[in-house]
């Protein structure tokens, strides 16, 4: 049949095309990826517009990020654009409603005055996206395909709808992401420079200590004072290596001990105090610059030290920096001066070595003259027709005598020309003086003297030298013996006498000799050249030098009857409950020097 | 007599010469007076000078005497009888020349030998152009003393 064939047909050709135009919806999103979803609805509801001859199409959908639901609307003929648009939204709206899709096949509507079919089509899942609605003035408006071709475009638009959401929100969150990270990077930039700026000037301060540092460390290293700190509970923080040099102690070693470690044990307990009184009052009993102290080698050994003191706060701490300097060389040198000083001293006594020598000589030649002379003596008297045996005799004898008398003078030029460090020690006045006395009577008693001792029972013990004393005493019997050579009308007489008076020993020789001229008594002093008997007697200038250097003093004064009274006089040895250090070179007097003056008399 | 190389030791011989008698004759010198020893006196200050030379001038045949001053010698009576004066130069006090002077002074002129204990030529050149018959360094020997003393005794 024609009719069932063209029914037929016609059919076919309907589903072709139906195919078709599916074919083409489901095209259309590959040509919507990248635009918005407003260009997606647009495209599709052209692609509708198209597709089923539509008279309107509309669309409503409320992207959720944005927050104005946009409705978009396409009319087929010209008279309806002039229309108002707002108006038809509204309308198709109301017309539609909550109406689920698929309840009915179209809505009826009247449009500017013309009847429209509406079909409404929900777009998403549940139609939250939004919704499509198609409208016809056809008749036939929608057949089965047309229905199947908006849902098919719906879900379509759906699909592409979520994706250029999808896409959408992707993008944003990379925006915003770029932004985030953009400002991060802003800011990590600015921070980074602000980080520079603060490395480098860090760096530069850094820089600074360290290069004053460097100074001041080569200052302490290099500084042949040991450099010490201390902090305020006396603990050392920082030895320089001068340390190792001068206490025997490495730096590393002296860190974290205590400062009274490089002190004498002795003085610690004096620093602790100091230092306490110094934190409690501020009080300085020492100076702080240059004062000498005492301290202790790592060896044990004890040493003089010069130190200076310097104190500093850091970091609300007392720091307390020591400067020691090791002066026992020093000292050492010192002394070696002061000795030397005194061997100068010493030398200056001689006024000249030539002097000196021609002393020696004349005083060792005076027996040596009596030797050469009781030998010839003796040799003629042996010749002799008899021989003199008993002359011979007395000339050897003296011989003898002599040499003993040289060998004398050499000794005690010997005993007075060293050192004349006095050795201090306890003497009993009383006793020397009996042993000088014995010694000299025999010769005293051949010079027709008369010897008298007169000695105080009591008497303290002085503190001097033995030998020294005991030479005065021998120059004092030896004057007052040749005082008394031309004495012929009286008893010669010499008398010593040895008292107390007060805090001091005296010893006084009397003779009854011709005495002195009271006006010339201090030319006696001054004579060197005193004779006689041993050659080399010390004179009074000696005897005085002696006696003062024992703190005493000697002298001379013309009798009320003939003769005159030498005498001396010691301060006694201190008693046991007030000893006393003395020294041998006392720094309190000066030492006594001696004049060994040559006086010549006048002789032309 | 042996005739002796030198004058001292002839001078030696002769000394001894008065030994050999029984006294202590007189010295050859002076033979024409009564036989007594010339005086020579000894001023030292010295114990040992004084103590030896008396009895070496007694071997020579001189009479001696001894001071220990030149201020006792002044004082003394030896100072008109002493033929020759043995002195030394530096005592304390009055010394040797200063004691030459004061004899001057009394018109009293006594050959005088000095003898020191300083070797100093300078002093011994001064004493003798002082006039003094000779200047000894002590120690010195017995024939340089009896030569000085012969030289004293032939200068009258």
């Amino acid at each position: 049949m024609p009719a069932e064939k063209e029914a037929g047909a016609d059919q076919v050709k309907r589903l072709q095309r139906c195919i078709n135009d599916l074919v083409s919806l489901l095209a259309l999103p590959a040509s919507w990826s990248g635009l918005e979803p407003p260009q997606i609805v647009e495209s599709l509801l052209d692609g509708l517009m198209r597709l089923l001859a539509l008279d309107l199409a509309y669309a409503y959908w409320s992207a959720p990020i944005d927050s104005i639901p946009v409705e978009i609307l396409r009319v087929a003929r010209a008279e309806l654009s002039f229309a108002d648009s707002d108006g038809i939204c509204r309308t198709i709206r109301q017309c539609v409603g909550d109406t689920p899709d698929s309840l009915a096949d179209f809505l009826p509507q009247s449009i500017a005055d013309q009847e429209f079919r509406l079909v409404p089509v929900r777009l998403g899942l549940h139609g939250e996206l939004g919704l499509i609605v198609a409208g016809s003035q056809r008749p036939d408006f929608p057949s089965q395909t047309e229905k199947l071709i908006l849902s098919v475009a719906a879900n379509q638009a759906a699909i592409g709808l979520h994706e250029a959401r999808l896409l959408s929100e992707q993008r944003r969150v990379a925006v915003d992401l770029d932004e985030r990270v953009a400002e991060r990077t802003r800011e990590i930039q600015r921070s980074n420079i602000k980080l520079r700026k603060e490395i480098a000037e860090r760096r530069r301060a850094e820089h600074e200590l360290r290069r004053s540092e460097a100074k001041h460390r080569v200052v302490v290293e290099t500084a042949s004072d040991a450099v010490v700190s201390m902090n305020e509970a006396g603990v050392i923080i920082l030895a320089n290596a001068a340390t190792k040099r001068i206490f025997g102690y490495e730096p590393e070693e002296l860190i974290g001990r205590p400062l009274t470690l490089l002190m004498p044990e002795s003085l610690r307990g004096l620093h602790e105090n100091g230092y306490k009184r110094y934190v409690a009052s501020g009080q300085k009993r020492v100076s702080w610059q240059g004062t000498e102290f005492m301290a202790l080698r790592a060896s044990g050994e004890e040493f003089a030290v010069e130190v200076s003191f310097g104190e500093m706060t850091a970091d609300d701490q007392k720091i307390f920096t020591g400067f020691i300097r090791d002066i026992s060389e020093k000292k050492l040198a010192d002394a070696a001066l002061a000795k030397a000083r005194a061997e100068l001293a010493n030398i200056a006594r001689i006024t000249s070595l030539a002097e000196l020598t021609a002393s020696i000589a004349h005083e060792v030649n005076q027996p040596l003259s009596g030797i050469v002379t009781n030998a010839s003596t003796c040799l003629r008297m042996l010749s002799g027709d008899p021989p003199n045996i008993d002359g011979a005799r007395e000339t050897a004898r003296r011989t003898i005598r002599d040499g003993n008398r040289a060998s004398d003078v050499i000794t005690r030029l010997r005993t007075l020309f060293s050192r004349k460090e006095i050795n201090f020690e306890i003497v009993d006045l009383k006793e020397a003086a009996r042993e000088v006395v014995a010694l000299s009577l025999s010769e005293l008693q051949r010079n027709e003297i008369i010897v008298r001792q007169e000695f105080a029972d009591a008497l303290p013990p002085v503190k001097g030298d033995r030998i020294q004393l005991q030479q005065v005493i021998l120059n004092l019997l030896r004057n007052a013996s040749d005082a008394m050579t031309g004495v012929h009308d009286r008893p010669r007489l010499l008398s010593v006498g040895l008292a107390r008076e007060d805090d001091q020993v005296s010893l006084r020789v009397r003779d009854t000799g011709a005495g002195f001229d009271p006006k010339v008594a201090e030319k006696l002093f001054e004579s060197f050249y005193t004779t006689k008997h041993d050659g080399m007697g010390i004179g009074l200038s000696v005897s005085r030098s002696i006696v003062e250097a024992h703190g005493g003093r000697l002298w001379g004064a013309v009798n009320d009857g003939p003769g005159s009274t030498f005498g001396f006089s010691i301060p006694c040895a201190p008693s046991s409950g007030e000893e006393r250090t003395v020294s041998a070179h006392s720094s309190e007097r000066p030492e006594a020097i001696p004049k060994y003056n040559r006086r010549r008399p006048s002789n032309g | 007599m042996k005739q002796h190389d030198n004058f001292a030791d002839q001078c030696c011989w002769n000394g001894i010469l008065p030994m050999l008698m029984e006294d202590c004759g007189s010295v050859w010198h002076d033979t024409s007076m009564t036989p007594q020893p010339l005086l020579v006196s000894v001023v030292d200050d010295d114990e040992s000078v004084r103590e030896s030379l008396p009895d070496l001038l007694r071997e020579f045949g001189f009479a001696c005497e001894v001071f220990s001053s030149a201020e006792a010698f002044l004082a003394s009576d030896a100072i008109n009888e002493t033929r020759c004066l043995i002195l030394d130069v530096v005592m304390p006090g009055m010394g040797g020349p200063e004691l030459r002077r004061q004899l001057k002074f009394r018109r009293l002129e006594i050959p005088t030998i000095f003898i020191t204990a300083q070797r100093d030529t300078t002093v011994r050149s001064r004493m003798l152009e002082q006039g003094a018959v000779e200047c000894l360094f002590k120690p010195f020997s017995d024939t340089s003393l009896l030569t000085a003393l012969n030289s004293a005794f032939q200068a009258e």
